[in-house]
């Protein structure tokens, strides 16, 4: 128990750019706010959602939209959704659901709120039946407007420069690349111990080596960047 | 009843160090607690009666400092020590220690933790014992001469493919191969060999039959001076994942009386052979076909002690303290053990630890922002968290014990069912999502599917973990389109760069706390 454990090889990489919602269609409400998962706590697959207030009778409302303007009920990716979330105190929270198989109660944790000023997004922790999941909201025209320049970007420089950082803290107990050193993807890249065990950390795409931030006995953090591959 | 001892000095941290401390105040005893500078205010320090700094948050540079442990104990004026389990609970040259500085090792004698930690010698006991230990070789595996290999490879075949590689100094998989072919077998073990020389400064391997599906199965034993020796019962781990368990209980579901007797029996012989005194644990695994065949003794207190306490009615750290002063196995000991075959009561305990189940139980340290743990009629936690603590990442990343105690296996469920939904954790990702969906899981509800590669086979975490994303990102949605603002006036984020949140700066997060409780059955406006 009081020897490091060795973790089978583990896919820790992140946060990185990878993983970006597809394009959908924006809401044409400007009181639309998007939702994601935040780099820290986001797995590979986790959508995005839009959530939009009722909309308003008049001039351009659609009859569909209107119709559920009567009920109240929030859009959901431009669906109605008959969802009321009810506030016990600033943590505490229950989401109330109506679907086809009846009322469905979750309860839910509010983390604080901080500001994310490197992706201009406002990041919470909310936990939900145990999953701790940092989400990010930003209102949805400027999601749309950040995906169409990273798109042009993309388009541009194919293969740009990956961050790699940490999401776990530990300690660097090995570290297998070097500057110039070209990478495949899932090649390791260096191994973490973290409680007792060690968590080998692999490169998310080929590329070549551009910069090693840490060394072997560093102690890092979560956020921490560890290498960049060009 | 005169107190075993004066005082005890309990050379552990977390939860167990907190436990050991509670026994020793229950018993009347003095508590000193040792710590590192990642402890200097856990809640064991704060318990103890006094306490020694170790050195820095390393492990190796504090906890496993055999010496300074031992002047510890001189320094405060103990006179007993206990190990607690992990760290060196385990180390015969620490019990020698203990025992040569004068002081009382609560814990059984080094010789055998010598005896039993070496794990060859220990199945060599087993045969001696007349108890069936998982077939494979005695002798450790050497493949240094042409001759060797082809001994080796002899062994393998009548082992049985697909079979194990194991440390014989091993723990927690270290050293450890699996084989499914001879072609494998050499490569297997000269890489096992490797790693376990480099991990226990003992290359000495050996081969084991891969025993699958199986359930784990383990008796608690105590044992006296005078070399009595008894099951107090058993508990069933199963659940498990690459060898750290994630859920036990007591008694194992499905066994019938005798099956109970035999396997009891098997444990007690496996003990007196080697001389067991205080407290151990006998591992076995349990075949589709009922066999029991013998794995390991763990010669400590076992993470998983307090659903044995529960269902057999006795504090087994209490009975320790009793057991190392030199008194004769209680009369609370003895009636347990007679009851040990008919139990009347079920325990389950779900160990939280600091591990997200959706990235593979990947560690998950950090600071614990909001910490409520569950209570109630037959709910018992061991942890020695609270909000406002850091989870250091030097140590294990075990957090809390969540035990149910109830008149059956059935109501334990849904009594864990409802404790699991009372309990909030803010800041840090733990198994609790993993142990709320075994809970629901049919093939654990019926206890039809328990076996040691469960986990590994049908545990999807981001499967598990689609709907909670959803809910979350709708909850957190909801509450912003209602203006979710400090002041609770606000609107959802604006379109402006920043959203003008004071001190979010994303380095020192601030708590929204004072907000207004709102409810949102109508949108506002």
């Amino acid at each position: 128990m009081s020897r490091p454990r060795v973790r089978p090889p583990t896919m820790i990489t992140g946060p990185t750019d990878a993983g970006e919602p597809a394009l959908r269609t924006p809401s044409t409400d400007a009181r639309a706010v998007r939702i994601g998962v935040a780099p820290a706590t986001r797995l590979e697959g986790d959508p995005a959602f839009t959530i939009a207030p009722p909309p308003e009778a008049g001039p351009g409302t659609s009859a569909a939209a209107a119709a559920t303007a009567a009920d109240g009920d929030p859009l959901l990716d431009g669906i109605p959704a008959r969802a009321r979330l009810h506030r016990f105190d600033g943590v505490r929270a229950r989401l109330e659901e109506e679907g086809p198989a009846g009322s469905h109660r979750t309860a839910v944790l509010f983390g604080p709120v901080r500001v994310d000023r490197r992706r201009g997004t406002e990041v919470r922790e909310v936990v939900v039946e145990g999953w701790r999941i940092e989400v990010e909201l930003e209102p949805e025209r400027r999601a749309v407007l950040r995906e169409r320049a990273r798109r042009g970007a993309g388009a541009a420089s194919m293969g740009g420069p990956v961050e790699v950082r940490a999401i776990i803290p530990g300690r660097v107990v090995a570290v297998s690349v070097a500057p110039g050193d070209d990478v495949e993807a899932g090649q390791q890249i260096l191994v973490v111990e973290a409680m007792k065990m060690q968590n080998e950390l692999r490169s998310p795409r080929e590329g070549s080596v551009e910069r090693v931030g840490v060394a072997v006995g560093d102690t890092i953090d979560v956020g921490d960047l560890l290498v960049v591959i060009r | 009843m005169t107190p075993p001892f004066g005082r005890v000095l309990v050379a552990n941290r977390g939860e167990i160090a907190l436990r050991v401390i509670r026994a020793c105040h229950e018993l009347g005893m003095e508590a000193v607690a040792v710590y590192s500078d990642a402890d200097a205010s856990a809640a064991h320090v704060r318990a103890a009666d006094r306490a020694v700094r170790l050195g820095p948050p390393p492990a190796a540079e504090s906890y496993l400092l055999i010496d300074e442990v031992v002047a510890a104990a001189l320094s405060a004026g103990a006179e007993a020590v206990h190990p607690g389990y992990g760290f060196l609970s385990e180390r015969e040259a620490f019990a020698r220690a203990v025992e040569e500085a004068g002081l009382v090792w609560v814990g059984p004698p080094p010789a055998v933790i010598a005896a039993l930690g070496d794990k060859l010698a220990a199945r060599r006991i087993a045969r001696e014992a007349d108890v069936p230990h998982v077939p494979g070789t005695l002798e450790p595996a050497t493949v240094d001469g042409p001759d060797q290999v082809a001994a080796v490879l002899a062994a393998g075949r009548e082992v049985g493919f697909p079979l194990l590689v194991k440390a014989a100094a091993g723990g927690g998989g270290r050293g450890m191969r699996r084989v499914v072919s001879a072609d494998e077998l050499v490569l297997a073990l000269l890489a096992g060999s490797r790693e376990a020389a480099s991990a226990f400064g003992d290359g000495s391997v050996y081969l084991e039959r891969e025993i699958l599906p199986a359930r784990h199965i383990e008796v608690q034993l105590l044992g006296d001076a005078a070399g009595s020796v008894v099951a107090i019962g058993e508990r069933d781990c199963s659940m498990q994942r690459r060898h750290q368990k994630l859920i036990e209980e007591a008694p194992a579901p499905g066994l019938g009386e005798t099956e109970r007797r035999r396997l009891h029996a098997m444990a007690v012989r496996m003990g007196s052979a080697a001389g067991l005194r205080n407290a151990a644990t006998c591992e076995f695994l349990y075949d589709r076909d009922g066999a029991f065949w013998f794995l390991e003794v763990n010669t400590r207190l076992q993470v998983e002690h307090p659903v044995t306490e529960l269902v057999a009615g006795l504090d087994i750290v209490v009975e320790q303290f009793h057991l190392a002063a030199g008194r004769p196995l209680s009369a609370r000991a003895l009636a347990a053990a007679e009851q040990a075959a008919r139990p009347a009561s079920h325990a389950i305990e779900l160990r939280i630890s600091a591990e997200d189940p959706a990235r593979l139980f990947a560690p998950a340290p950090g600071l614990v922002t909001r910490w409520q743990m569950p209570s109630g009629p037959g709910i018992r936690v061991d942890t020695a968290v609270e909000a406002g603590d850091r989870i250091p990442s030097e140590y294990d990343p075990l957090i809390a014990k969540l035990i149910a105690h109830a008149e059956d296996r059935p109501a334990a469920i849904a009594r864990l069912r409802r404790a699991v939904a009372e309990a909030e954790v803010g800041g840090i990702q733990t198994t609790l999502p993993f142990h709320r969906a075994m809970l629901d899981e049919p093939g654990f509800v019926d206890a039809s599917e328990l076996a040691t590669t469960w986990v590994d086979a049908h545990w999807d975490g981001p499967r598990a973990r689609a709907a909670a994303v959803r809910a979350a990102a709708l909850a957190a949605g909801l509450a912003a389109l209602a203006g979710d603002r400090q002041d609770g006036q606000g609107a959802a984020p604006s379109d402006a760069g920043t959203t003008g949140q004071p001190g979010g700066d994303g380095s020192a997060p601030e708590w929204r706390m004072g907000g207004r409780a709102l409810s949102m059955d109508r949108w506002p406006g």
